[in-house]
Order: C-alpha cells, then structure tokens, then sequence
C-alpha cells in the first residue's frame, strides 16, 4: 500500500523566512516527508505556477530528507485562493481528474497548508468522498529544527463522531425547524423530515411535497424557504400560491405576469408570482389543478429558467426553486391527460409524502404543546390543559374514533377553540368534550371533508346516489378506515375496537370482508 | 527488544543474513509511544533484505513483528538513500558483515545524512572502524563525496569492497602514548567563524596534546556544523565528534567535546565506548580477538546478547584491567 499525500504549496508556512535558516524553520509540506513513522511515497504538491520557484526549492528539501518521495506538481490556476467558488471548483477538479487507486494507495489530505478556504474545501471534498482519504494534519514541534507531530484524522471513524455529534446537533436544529419545532416522535416522520431537509440543503432541484389537505404541506414549504434563507442559500422571496384559485383567464397572467396592454384590463404591466420568487422560492400547492397551458409555460420555466409574459414577445428570466404540493395522485392525472407527464417527471425528481395527522399519533402530545405555545406566542397569554383534560383529549385524539380528516387544520382549530373557551386560560374536562364531541359531528356529517370525496373514490356516482344517508355515512367511514389500515385485519382492529375488548374470540377482518361485499368491494381496492 | 531496539534489529538482520538463520521478532518497541518498526529500522530492514534476497513478513511501518529469511548473498551495485531520519552508516553497518563475508565485489552508494548526533558519523567509520577491519584483512575502503547534515541530509559516501577474504584475529589490549590528535571544524553554509571559534577553544582544552589542526568549510544540502577528534596511539585511532547546534555557542560544543576526549585518555583503555560495541560482530565472524575498553554501554550489552542467540559462546565480557571483551572465533 502506498502513501500518498495531496497537499497545497503553503506560500506562508512553506516558505523561508528573509534572514534564517529554512531548517531550523518549520515547513508543514517538507515536514509531512521526515516522519519517523510515516513514508510518504508520493507527494501531490498542488500550487500555483507563480510560485514555482518555492516549489520547486520544497520539492529539492523533500527529496533531500526523504528520498522515498516522489514529489509532482499539480499547477492550479486560482485568481483568488479566498474565493471560496474559485477554491472548490479547482480542487474538485483536481479531484475527478486524478486517477485514485484506493485498492493500492492511501491518501492523506494535508489541510494544514493553503488558505482557510483551501482547508475548508478539502475537508468537503474528503467528507464527501471526492477524494478517497483521510485528513492529515501536522503542527509544530516542540524544538525547533525537530519534526512537528501530525495527526491523521479520518472522516468515516470514530474519532470524527465526536464532531459528527456536534454536526448532529446542529442538524437536529435545523430539522427541528423545518418541523416548525416540534419534537416529533414518529420515526418515520422524523426520517422523511431528515431527508427533506438533506436535499434541501443540497439541492436546488424541484421537490414535491405529497399528502392530505392539512397535513402541513405549505408549512414545510415555508420552513424550507426560511431554512435556506438562514444559509444563506437563497436571498430571494417565499411565493406561495394555491393553483386552485388561479384557474381560468387570469391564470397565466398571474403566474407569468403580463405586458401592459396584453388584453383588455391590463392597465399596467404586471410581474407574475414567478418573476416574484426569483431568487427565492415558489410553492405552487394544488399543483394538479393548474391548466394544460399553464403547465406547458411553468415546464419552459422551471427547465430554462425563462419563460413569455402573456402579450410579451420577449422572454424574462427567474432564478427559483420550485416547491409542489398535491393531495392527488398526479400519476392518476397524466393517465386522465389532465397532467403533463413531462412535468411531473420535472416536479418529482424528490416526492415526499407527507404522513396524516392519525398515522402519527406519537406526535398528538407535542403537537398539542406546540400549539399551546403558538397561542401563548399569538395571544399573549398562557393556557393549560387540566390533567384530566389533557388525558381525555389524547385518549381521544389517537383513538381510531379520532379520523382528523382535516390532519393539522383541525388539530390546531381544536386547540384553538379550546383555548378561546378556557377561562383563566385553563383548558377543563367540560371544555374538552365538548371540543370532542364537535370534532366527531365534524367528521361524521357526510359531505364535510373527506365523505363525499372518499365514496367517489371507490364507488361509482350512481352507486353513492343510490345510497342512504344511513349506509353512506357508515361505508365512508369504513372506507376512510380501511384506506389507511394495513390490512384487513387492521382495518377491523379499529373498526371493532371497542366490541373486542368484551370479546374472546375474534374475526373481524371476516366481518369487514362481508360488509365491502355488500358493495362490491374487495380488500385488493383499498390496495394501490 | 530491550533498550536500543534499532540496534539489537540491525544486529540482528546482518547476523542473520551471514549466518543464513531466519529469525522473527516480537512486540518490536511495544512500550513506546510510537511502537512498532519506525522508518529508519525500516530502511535497514529493506537494505539488507536487497543484500541478501531475504522473504520477509511484517516489513510495514508500525509493525510490531517481524519475520526475516535470508537468501543468498549477492554483491554488486548497490544504491541506498537514506531520509534523514534514519542514518546512511546504521544502514551501512548493518549491509556491511554479509557483503564483507560472501566472496564477490561491490559498490555500494550511500546517499542521505552521514553526521548525525543519534548515529555513529562518518568519519568514526572512515578513520577508526575501518583502518581496523582493514588490518583484519578485510578489502573495504569509504570515501566521503558530500557530508549530509541533520535535518537537510544530502550526503553521500561510497563503499567500495571485496568481500571473501579471509579475518585474521585483532588484538587491542594497551593503548599506548598518544601519537598524535587531529582537530578539525567544519561548517556548511554557517559563518566559518563558528568553526575557527571551535578550534580555538579545542585547541586550547588539548593544550597539553600533539595537536594538528585543520579548519574547512564544506559543501553540503544544508547547514551543519561537527567538530571532530582524532586520537591516535599505536594501535588505533579513535574518533570523537561534536555537533553545533543552534542555540549552543561554538566553545561550548568544543568543550563537550574535548571533555569526552579527556575521558577517554583517563581511561587508559584502548577501545572507547562506540568502538566496543561496533567491534563485536566483525569479531565473531571474523578470526575472533580481544580488547580492553571502557565500561561496556546497554547498547554493547545487548549487543552480545544477540551474538550469543546467533553465535551462542562466542563472547565473553570480563571485569579485569577495567573491562575486557574476549571474542571467540
């Protein structure tokens, strides 16, 4: 195995002092050579050919002390080794274009000559793997003349964890925010939030956020955007906009803006959100609902980063990130044609879906307290629950009676009214079933959210017609149930709870089976 | 090993390679802070194993055992750089017993540090270890082309032997009147007045002695600065040497060194410190012999250890007239 160090000529700490002697002065890349316990076999000297003259009089003093050393010349041209754009991008060149054999060399990243952006760059570049080694480091020593000591510090072992911890931390924070601070306890939550904010930061790429009305889509949205402003990654303004409510005439002109005097009305000339999210970020929600048309500019858009105001014939540019939401199967939308396959492909390089409110009953508790916080922020005084009615409420809320079509909207309209009753700002057993008994007739009323919707889904328009108020409450529950239930068994865990307990034997799931057979339904619908 | 772990490795691997015995070590330099095989252990191990076509396991940086297996000896062009971390002479003695004892002629170029305080400088091996050998029987000249200095380096010598020939015994049992000391200073790229400092203050420490002086400044990688000594009486010449270093005046190191060379005369024994423990293995190989010495250093003590593992009852170290080393042929 041979050792090979990539090392940047240190125009300072490499160079000779005016008077003295170069030996008795400690130069970190001839010092890497005359190592009692480390042979370095081949040097990678990156410099600048401007400096070739110290390069080459520390390339004679390598050879010198360590005649193992085969000392090469990397030339790198920088205009400015505290340009941070300038240093990476060279770096990151040198790296792909060198020919790494990890299988018959190891290499070490010298980081203790070059600027700091240099080191930072290394480090980045031996973190993410573009070069495939480990991080040296030297210093001083204790006598001069002597050998300083060096330390090699690798990125994938343990001695990194304790500043990988550090990272962690760091990176939990930023987590936590864009969970808009709540402490989730879903580990499949917490999971899709990490790799939300992974490609976040990394990315400036399209991501597509997936799942029911309220699930939070438009809050993350916004916690990404403010994120990424906290970086500094982006300077530029949050546009959201509900494609719902630009449908028809106005659309194109809203999203893409307008000449003054493109048509009837248009008195003076108008932006369009996605002029207004340059340099920032532009959240379209509902984006299943926007016009074929539409969709044709914003792929133009979103590709080339320039498009045609309605009545232009001169093509505008803006810089955005594009952030999506849906609650429909968009798949199911290129199939019906009412989508444009092309754009999707566009919009969800990353697809996230978003889980409801009721497949993360762990987070019931810190959800509550964060929105007791929110209120306490918004309203200026503090309220508390009772600890009966606190039980009470998160016995309720993560109970299968519980169906929070609504996801968030109706967890923290819940809240909110509660607090608004809670007199002395303290939140009582009464106050608190008469918030659940609200919530259940909420959900219960057919045609509210979710009862219509979810009989049209599986059930044919005249079927649903044909239906009783009666059965069609009753079915869309059932239906609501075993859309998000695992299994049919599942399903009849939840739909059966209370019986069961008073129960020996069970078959529940033979019970739901014979039920969707009275309407044509089989286990393998609810199954996408 | 013990104490001295590079040595009793060196004598070890050159022992070896003349005797044909393979041999492994154990928890090579285990309680150190840096154990393992360093890099100037290593180099010797891979010189020698050149020399003599050794197959080896556990020749790594860092390696806490080693197993050696000498080959046959082959004589030839040899080229051997030296980091100046290790020493070219360590190398040199370590390559040199097998070449001397295998029949055949060889060139062997040494290029790296030739005076180092933590090894014995070259003109120790020039002026007193050699003329020795040569009065065994043994064909084998040094000539200096560049002195490397720590931490620079940049030396190099050049060995020329033939080996084969056949080592009568030596015998170094009185010392005899001093004949004449040498003193010389030289300096590379350092004012030449730190040497002509040295040489005052020698010149003076040695009054009493038949001094012959030479002052000179030389070319080296870069700087360094030794005073040496030489001492010569009937049978030999010893050589004493100091190392200028910074932050330590000229009179100072000529001081030290004078007082190492008072030392040695007070002594009364012919042999001095170094010289006892590099003449042992010439010794054991060669037509055996005896010498009177000063108080035997850990290094010699071990050294005779290692013999005994590959010669066993060959030395014999004695405390009569001061100490005396029999050797056995």
């Amino acid at each position: 195995m041979k050792t090979v160090v990539i090392g940047m000529l240190g125009i300072t700490l490499d160079a000779m002092k005016k008077r003295g002697d170069r030996w008795q002065q400690w130069r970190p890349t001839v010092d890497v050579c005359r190592q009692e316990d480390l042979v370095v076999d081949r040097f990678e000297l990156i410099f600048q050919p401007r400096f070739k003259t110290l390069a080459g009089q520390i390339t004679r003093d390598i050879e010198s002390v360590s005649p193992e050393t085969d000392v090469r010349a990397q030339h790198v041209e920088l205009e400015d080794p505290w340009d941070f754009e300038e240093v990476y991008g060279a770096l990151h060149d040198f790296a792909s274009n060198y020919n790494f054999k990890p299988e018959r060399e190891q290499y070490l990243v010298h980081i203790t000559t070059g600027t700091h952006v240099a080191q930072i760059c290394q480090f980045l570049l031996t973190e993410s793997r573009h070069i495939p080694g480990r991080l040296l480091q030297t210093s001083p020593p204790k006598k001069k003349g002597r050998p300083g000591s060096y330390s090699i510090i690798d990125l994938d072992l343990s001695k990194y964890d304790r500043i990988a911890s550090r990272f962690r931390l760091e990176q939990r924070e930023s987590r936590d925010f864009l969970k808009s601070g709540i402490a989730t306890r879903n580990a499949a939550f917490n999971k899709l939030i990490e790799r939300i904010e992974q490609v976040a930061i990394a990315s400036k790429a399209p991501l597509l956020l997936m799942g029911p009305t309220g699930a939070g889509k438009s809050q993350l949205a916004r916690r990404i955007f403010e994120l990424k402003t906290l970086r500094k990654q982006i300077s530029g303004r949050f546009v959201e906009v509900n494609c719902a409510t630009i449908r028809g005439d106005g659309a194109m002109s809203a999203l893409f803006g307008h000449k003054k005097g493109a048509f009837t009305g248009a008195a003076g000339p108008r932006d369009g959100l996605l002029r207004e999210a340059n340099g920032g970020i532009l959240f379209l929600d509902e984006i299943g609902e926007l016009g074929l048309e539409e969709q044709a500019m914003l792929l133009r858009a979103v590709e080339e980063g320039r498009f045609l105001p309605v009545g232009s014939d001169r093509e505008v540019e803006s810089d955005f990130q594009l952030l999506s939401g849906t609650n429909r199967d968009l798949h199911e939308a290129v199939a019906k044609g009412t989508f444009r396959d092309d754009l999707l492909a566009r919009i969800n390089l990353w697809t996230f879906q978003l889980p409801a409110l009721r497949d993360r009953t762990e987070d019931m508790e810190p959800n509550l307290d964060y929105e007791l916080a929110r209120w306490t922020e918004t309203q200026g005084e503090r309220v508390t629950f009772s600890k009966e009615a606190r039980k009470l409420f998160l016995d309720f809320a993560v109970s299968p009676a519980a169906v929070w079509a609504g996801n968030f909207r109706d967890f923290s309209a819940a809240l909110q009214r509660m607090a608004t009753l809670a007199e002395g700002g303290r939140i009582t057993v009464p106050i608190a079933r008469e918030e659940l008994e609200r919530l259940r007739a909420s959900w219960q009323r057919p045609g509210t959210a979710g009862g219509e919707e979810i009989l049209a889904r599986f059930l044919d328009e005249s079927v649903v017609a044909s239906l009783d108020l009666f059965d069609r409450v009753q079915l869309a529950e059932v239906l609501r149930v075993c859309s998000t239930a695992k299994s049919l068994s599942d399903a009849g865990r939840t739909l059966f709870a209370e019986s069961r307990k008073r129960r020996t034997t069970t078959n529940d799931a033979d019970r739901v089976r014979k039920y969707l057979a009275r309407f044509d339904l089989a286990w393998s619908d609810f199954q996408r | 090993m013990g104490e001295g772990g590079g040595q009793v490795l060196r004598s070890s691997l050159a022992l070896s390679a003349v005797t044909g015995t393979p041999f492994r070590v154990e928890s090579i330099r285990a309680r150190r802070s840096r154990p393992g095989l360093l890099r100037q252990h290593l180099t010797a191990v891979r010189a020698i194993a050149e020399v003599c076509g050794a197959r080896m396991h556990g020749d790594a940086l860092g390696s806490r055992e080693l197993t050696f297996e000498p080959g046959e000896v082959q004589h030839g062009d040899y080229h051997f750089a030296v980091g100046t971390a290790g020493s070219t002479t360590l190398v040199f003695q370590t390559v040199l017993p097998p070449l001397l004892l295998a029949a055949g002629r060889s060139r062997i170029v040494f290029e790296g540090g030739t005076h180092n305080p933590m090894a014995p400088p070259f003109d120790f091996i020039a002026r007193t270890f050699l003329p020795l050998l040569q009065r065994m029987g043994a064909s084998v000249t040094a000539e200096l082309k560049r002195p490397g200095f720590y931490p620079a380096g940049g030396g190099r010598f050049v060995v020329d032997l033939t080996g084969g020939q056949p080592l009568s015994g030596l015998s170094l049992l009185e010392r005899g009147d001093v004949e004449q000391v040498g003193i010389e200073a030289r300096v590379s790229q350092i004012r030449e007045h730190v040497a002509t400092r040295e040489m005052k203050a020698l010149a003076g420490a040695l009054a009493d002695l038949p001094i012959e002086a030479d002052t000179a400044v030389v070319e080296s990688a870069g700087p360094g600065n030794v005073a040496v000594v030489t001492v010569r009486t009937p049978q030999l010449t010893e050589t004493f040497t100091g190392f200028g270093e910074r932050g330590v005046k000229a009179e100072k190191v000529a001081h030290r060194l004078a007082g190492e060379v008072r030392k040695y005369l007070a002594a009364d024994a012919p042999v001095g410190e170094h010289l006892a423990d590099q003449l042992l293995i010439p010794l054991a190989l060669g037509g055996g012999g005896e010498y009177r010495t000063v108080e035997p250093s850990l290094h010699t003590r071990t050294n005779i250890e290692v013999i005994e593992a590959f010669l066993p009852d060959r030395v014999k170290l004695a405390e009569r007239d001061g100490f005396r080393v029999e050797v056995r042929a």
